[in-house]
């Protein structure tokens, strides 16, 4: 069994995830449809809107890479998965799940160094000219996460979802 | 000899499990390590310029303001217009069946869920009134892969996403051939139930089906009629269908809380959360090809194999075919559009007919074994065997082959109001 702390802390980072993204998803939505709205009353729309829904979808997305995995949700091509012996399903899934973990720490480390160089650059928003790094830190934080989510269910596989994975039509 | 190695390495990480977000992300690696100068920061600068696009904007638009109209009971309200519509047609339930996939596609824009929602109200029904179980299960199955072609369709906005073309007209392309799927699976609904006794028209349930629905039909008419008339974007329509989706069901229809949103909004981000980071690696691996030419020399050695467009779309759809029977529609949107595009368009195929084709094509894998879908989904929720489902779909196989063949050979069916 995991321990309760690991239990916990996997339930609170969910909530922070889904917080996060619910917030982020309504500005997305706000700033696109009153930008329309605008338009048509004053026949001029908001001219940030566009970019920051650019960065708010891109705060939902990243933060939502950790949601797909608590939910089990991502996309995965499943005709390879009788190529290996059936008795063999324990192990692969932890073999798996200790995959992604190391994927997710690398990519958090490379995102980390552009993160880094962008900040150096003093790279800006091409119409709020705001600083582009502190939106791009979601990048890192979001694969380190995810990567603690994996080792998780990798030392715990009671803890992995069950997969529901489909590709939205 | 590095190309063996990439092709061992995706097989190994597929023989592993791993998602294809992991598997691309590896294959970008080992392409930039071995081919590209080694400096993986790329993968990182391509997939941030790969998201920071305006065009993604429509995809998270849509899918909530279609799972907010599918919390709903929608698929009630629909169904029982489309009876009521359908009422004295022979095969008349059957035809309501597929004409509330249809609909209830156009407006939540899943598959499955159009399966599901519509499928757990049409199969007893079709049962009760006499239809066989295979015929039930197979229109139900079929209908629910229509949101695959009908706007707002996730699969076209990816389709337009990957080769830089219009949504908004793969949309409107996409109406034609919809509506050539929809009328072949009524006009096989009519054929085989032609001696079933009818019931005649009731103008009071008409009526009052028609005010109860009238709210949820709104949708697709504000899609589709803004993105036609050149009223919005895309993204624009996206964004004011999700404004209407959040009035009609917390304001009309009072099915949905602020708790439900928040649900609902989660389950959304669960979708994205696996779709854009893939979108992310293949348009950032897309991008190395590009720079090292390869779409280019793909393009001059297919462009010598093939004669013309017809020898090319042939072994194209074949192609597709069987990798809709592997693979997901999105991931072999994502992997096959930038590549098979190019050559299409070299060889003076029009790419929004093109997008259109690709879709239909692998519109079928939903229904074809091992991986299909909506035969597994099927299969669960009606508690029937596999076998028993796959017999059931194949008469509407073969009526999905026709359509293709009619999409791939006729460009005007779904060029036809973009002209």
């Amino acid at each position: 069994m995991p321990p309760a702390l690991v239990i916990h802390s996997l339930q609170i980072l969910r909530r922070i995830e889904l917080g996060v993204t619910f917030t982020a998803f309504a500005v997305l939505a706000a700033v696109i449809f009153f930008d329309v709205v605008l338009r048509e009353i004053s026949g001029t729309g908001l001219v940030w809107a566009r970019e920051i829904g650019v960065y708010a979808n891109i705060v939902v997305t990243l933060v939502g890479i950790g949601l797909a995995s608590d939910a089990g949700a991502h996309l995965r091509p499943r005709f390879a998965d009788r190529w290996l012996p059936a008795r063999w399903d324990p192990l692969l899934s932890r073999l798996g799940e200790i995959l992604t973990a190391v994927f997710c720490l690398g990519f958090a480390f490379i995102a980390f160094e552009v993160v880094l160089e962008t900040r150096n650059l003093d790279e800006r928003s091409v119409v709020l000219r705001a600083a582009i790094w502190p939106i791009q830190s979601v990048l890192p934080i979001a694969f380190f996460l995810c990567a603690l989510r994996h080792a998780a269910y990798a030392r715990w596989p009671a803890l992995a979802p069950v997969p529901n994975n489909e590709t939205p039509t | 000899m590095t190309f063996i190695g990439l092709l061992a390495l995706v097989l190994l990480l597929l023989a592993l499990r791993q998602s294809l977000l992991v598997v691309l992300g590896c294959a970008a690696a080992y392409a930039y390590l071995i081919w590209g100068g080694g400096n993986l920061q790329y993968i990182i600068f391509d997939g941030w310029d790969a998201l920071n696009r305006e065009v993604l904007l429509s995809i998270p638009l849509f899918l909530l303001a279609g799972n907010i109209m599918a919390g709903g009971a929608i698929a009630q309200r629909l169904v029982r217009l489309m009876r009521a519509i359908t009422g004295p047609i022979p095969g008349g339930l059957a035809i309501a069946t597929v004409l509330s996939c249809g609909l209830f596609s156009a407006i939540v824009g899943s598959s499955i869920v159009t399966l599901l929602a519509v499928g757990s109200i049409m199969y007893p029904a079709l049962q009760q009134a006499g239809y066989s179980r295979s015929f039930s299960l197979g229109i139900i199955c079929a209908g629910g892969t229509l949101g695959i072609i009908i706007p707002p369709s996730i699969p076209l906005i990816l389709y337009g996403v990957m080769t830089s073309t219009s949504i908004a007209d793969l949309f409107i392309a996409g109406i034609g051939p919809a509506l050539l799927l929809i009328g072949l699976f009524a006009g096989y609904s009519i054929a085989m139930n032609w001696q079933r006794r009818l019931p005649s028209w009731d103008w009071s349930e008409l009526s009052a089906a028609l005010r109860a629905g009238a709210w949820s039909l709104m949708l697709p008419v504000i899609i589709l009629g803004g993105i036609y008339t050149g009223y919005f974007t895309a993204t624009e329509s996206a964004a004011v269908a999700l404004a209407y989706a959040v009035f009609v069901e917390m304001a009309i229809h009072r099915e949905l809380d602020w708790r439900g949103l928040f649900r609902i909004t989660g389950d959304t981000t669960r979708l994205l959360g696996s779709l854009f980071p893939v979108l992310m690696m293949a348009l950032s691996l897309n991008v190395f090809l590009a720079y090292q030419q390869v779409p280019t020399q793909i393009v001059e050695s297919l462009s010598d194999w093939f004669e013309g467009p017809a020898s090319f779309l042939i072994v194209t759809n074949i192609l597709l075919l069987v990798i809709g029977m592997l693979m997901d529609i999105g991931s072999a949107i994502l992997i096959l559009a930038p590549i098979l595009q190019p050559v299409a368009e070299a060889l003076g195929i029009d790419p929004v007919h093109f997008g259109i084709m690709m879709t239909v094509n692998l519109e079928i894998g939903y229904l074809t074994p091992p991986m299909g879908l909506n035969l597994i989904v099927a299969m669960v929720t009606f508690k029937v065997d596999f076998k028993t489902v796959v017999r059931a779909v194949l008469p509407f196989i073969a009526l999905m082959f026709v359509a293709l063949v009619v999409v791939a050979a006729v460009p005007q069916l779904s060029l036809f109001l973009l002209n």
